[in-house]
């Protein structure tokens, strides 16, 4: 029996660095949102030989009468080079006026062979009711599964167990959140689909060894709450890791491909994943389960002092 | 235990299917019964969203920010808009009209042969003001849609058919009436933008500025068409300030890396269930083709819509298959090791982790209804791929691996608990 609640004042140390990290990080790089959910316009185009991109910057301003800023990436794989185009502030822009930029761009840089990959403009308002929309989908979420943990689990105690597996998923949610700040990805639509794919996996995982502590609970009445909890944990430890390992590894590929062709809507949604898988198997582990045991033993102390 | 679970037939009647139900999946074959040719819509069929395969999607508002159009003001300008696609050739698009924001939004592919396809210049042509025009047959405009007042479709009393009857404006009608004296027996020909919707036949001068369009077949039609001339009186243009556009390259790019990088994940989970857990490993590797393949056949068969957000519920719900098949595999090696016989650990073993199982999965199917009703469209493959995933990981993880399971060990040659990963020897 491997003694996880031994060790729980580790764990939680553990978890409150990753979040003061995520903080701290948060000051540095700042929370990047997408113009998905706060408005604005992106365009890429590929192109052959050099684009000066100050000059970019220039025509393209004086073309849209606002500023906008111009990079430079290219992908691994097929070393197609591709010209970025952010425009400053958050509103949208009309398709008259991106003809206008698709025109000028294509005069001044004529022997590049310039090809529009895609643009996303986004008025401020949808975005943010996007946003709104996926939030509450999340929120109402949250509540119904804290609902059916109780319920399913009453014989360990129900609400209890509801709400700590609602810690351990907002955990989880929170460090696929850190990964987005920390490597500086913008907090898109794959930030949502991330997040709820990590909130799918959590909860099973957590349900899980839920299910082997409700088990447990049966057979072994008279061991305390640690004993139990710790010997549930240690029986299913090695499906915990290999379900776990065998998601990471098949998301860690998805990554890598990703990566090595330069297809950043899914490298940027398979790292926080990534992240997250990690993070649903310790937080169901290290935090779920102890510190169930913790408020299940404050109950338990709280109940003798009222009867003394 | 069932019959079903004690035949050593069950193992290859399952293999079978799901070998059939593959070869349906990749090779979408087309089979002909009593004359008639059905095709099995497999992958090759697969309906990929604007995010895969590319295209365009805009949301329209008047240009005008102080109009607040009104529901029926919207449903003439869907009009037109579609209309508009129609003369363009792009049948496999969708328009929506949201009354609530007083916008309409507009999601059609971008196909990969249409090389000289500008989708700026489409997005500003979808959006301007339809024209209507009546014009003479010599195509000189004679009156514009905005000296339309009215148009209504009515019963005509006398005639007994549906028509559609016309006010024009003080100025419309002077013009009217002139072109109606000088065209009896001539056709006055009615033009959305550049396509000819009607061309009825002057019968008399018109002079007051009522007229009667008669010829309907029925009253959808005249309708229709006193829709479309009502439409063509739209009083704003549309423009769109928020759109995007996806290049077919940019999206088959995606959807390569998505394909190549879920294969070889698919066959290294699978080479890891039939190392460490052998037997059931083995049979976990048939559940989870039958799981991939029954979610590939349970989008392209209805052509439900795979975006990418579909496709990282496809990973979570084949995530959640392999750990049903890993929690069933632990759960018969626990209880060989405790000394149990082989067929009790089996059943026992299945008995144990359906609990867990299921509960993890109702979960999942909450997070996906909720994310159905309050979501919005990118999100409906997400929840609809999660929601046949779940039903699939209990037919596939749960049945399926149960009766080959079963099966299997019903051969003396399989009966070994080291091949379940038991560590002691036989009994």
């Amino acid at each position: 029996m491997i003694r996880f609640y031994k060790k729980r004042y580790v764990f939680i140390g553990i978890s409150l660095a990753i979040m003061l990290i995520g903080i701290i990080a948060g000051f540095v790089n700042g929370i990047d949102l997408a113009i998905d959910f706060k408005g604005g316009a992106v365009f890429r185009y590929n192109f052959t030989g050099e684009i000066n991109t100050e000059e970019a910057d220039r025509v393209i301003s004086e073309a849209l009468g606002r500023n906008v800023s111009c990079l430079v990436t290219s992908d691994l794989a097929t070393q197609t080079q591709r010209l970025v185009i952010n425009v400053a502030g958050n509103e949208g822009i009309s398709s008259q006026d991106q003809e206008k930029l698709d025109q000028v761009l294509k005069e001044t840089f004529a022997d590049n062979e310039l090809e529009l990959y895609n643009s996303t403009v986004v008025l401020p308002y949808f975005g943010k009711r996007f946003f709104r929309e996926c939030l509450t989908a999340v929120f109402i979420s949250f509540v119904l599964i804290v609902l059916y943990v109780w319920l399913r689990f009453r014989k360990i105690g129900g609400l209890s167990a509801g709400v700590m597996a609602l810690v351990a998923l907002i955990h989880d949610v929170l460090v696929v959140f850190i990964a987005f700040i920390v490597f500086k990805i913008p907090l898109d639509e794959n930030f949502i689909a991330a997040a709820l794919t990590i909130i799918g996996f959590s909860i099973n995982d957590t349900i899980v060894i839920y299910d082997r502590i409700r088990e447990n609970a049966s057979i072994m009445k008279k061991a305390s709450f640690e004993e139990l909890v710790d010997t549930s944990i240690t029986q299913s430890i090695t499906r915990s890791v290999n379900t776990n390992l065998a998601t990471f590894a098949s998301i860690t590929i998805v990554y890598i491909f990703a990566q090595i062709y330069d297809i950043s809507s899914i490298r940027s949604f398979a790292l926080p994943m990534m992240f997250g898988i990690i993070s649903g198997c310790y937080s169901t582990i290290c935090l779920a389960g102890p510190l169930w045991v913790m408020w299940k033993n404050y109950q338990k102390s709280h109940r003798k002092v009222k009867k003394a | 235990m069932s019959r079903l679970q004690r035949s050593k037939v069950t193992f290859f009647v399952i293999a079978l299917i799901v070998a059939l139900l593959a070869y349906i999946t990749f090779a979408s074959p087309t089979i002909t019964i009593a004359n008639k040719a059905i095709t099995f819509k497999g992958v090759s069929h697969m309906r990929y969203g604007i995010d895969i395969r590319g295209g365009v999607e805009a949301i329209f508002r008047p240009s005008d920010k102080s109009i607040t159009p009104t529901s029926d003001q919207l449903d003439s300008a869907r009009r037109i808009i579609e209309q508009r696609l129609d003369s363009q050739n792009i049948y496999d698009r969708t328009v929506t009209v949201e009354p609530e924001t007083g916008s309409i939004v507009v999601r059609f592919p971008w196909k990969s042969d249409d090389t000289d396809f500008n989708p700026q210049k489409a997005i500003t042509e979808l959006g301007e003001t339809a024209r209507l025009t009546f014009r003479d047959p010599d195509g000189n405009v004679i009156v514009d849609g905005k000296n339309v007042v009215s148009s209504v479709p009515s019963y005509d009393q006398q005639t007994l058919t549906y028509v559609v009857e016309l006010e024009f404006d003080s100025e419309g009608a002077q013009a009217f009436s002139e072109a109606t004296g000088r065209l009896v027996g001539q056709n006055i020909g009615i033009y959305m933008d550049e396509n000819l919707i009607r061309n009825p036949v002057v019968q008399t001068q018109i002079t007051d500025g009522r007229a009667l369009i008669t010829g309907m077949t029925d009253r959808e039609d005249a309708k229709q068409l006193a829709d479309k001339i009502r439409a063509g009186a739209l009083p704003f243009s549309l423009v769109s300030e928020n759109h995007s556009i996806i290049t077919p390259t940019l999206g088959s790019g995606a959807l390569d890396v998505m394909v190549k990088a879920g294969f070889l994940a698919f066959i290294l989970v699978c080479l890891f269930m039939l190392l460490y857990y052998r037997l059931p490993g083995f049979v976990a590797c048939i559940a989870l083709t039958l799981q991939a393949v029954g979610q590939l056949l349970a989008l392209s068969m209805p052509q439900f819509t795979l975006t990418l957000p579909g496709i990282a519920a496809v990973i979570l719900s084949i995530g959640m298959g392999v750990d049903a098949n890993i929690i069933v595999s632990e759960r018969i090696k626990e209880e060989l090791n405790s000394g149990k016989p082989l067929n009790t650990a089996i059943s026992s073993g299945f008995h144990r982790a359906f609990s867990s199982v299921f509960d993890g999965n109702v979960t999942v199917i909450i997070v996906a209804v909720i994310l159905w009703i309050f979501g919005s469209g990118a999100m409906d493959s997400f929840a609809y791929s999660l929601l046949t995933g779940v039903a699939l990981n209990f037919l596939a993880g749960v049945t399926a691996s149960r009766l080959m399971i079963s099966s299997l060990s019903r051969f003396s040659f399989l009966r070994n608990p080291a091949l379940y990963g038991a560590r002691r020897a036989a009994k």
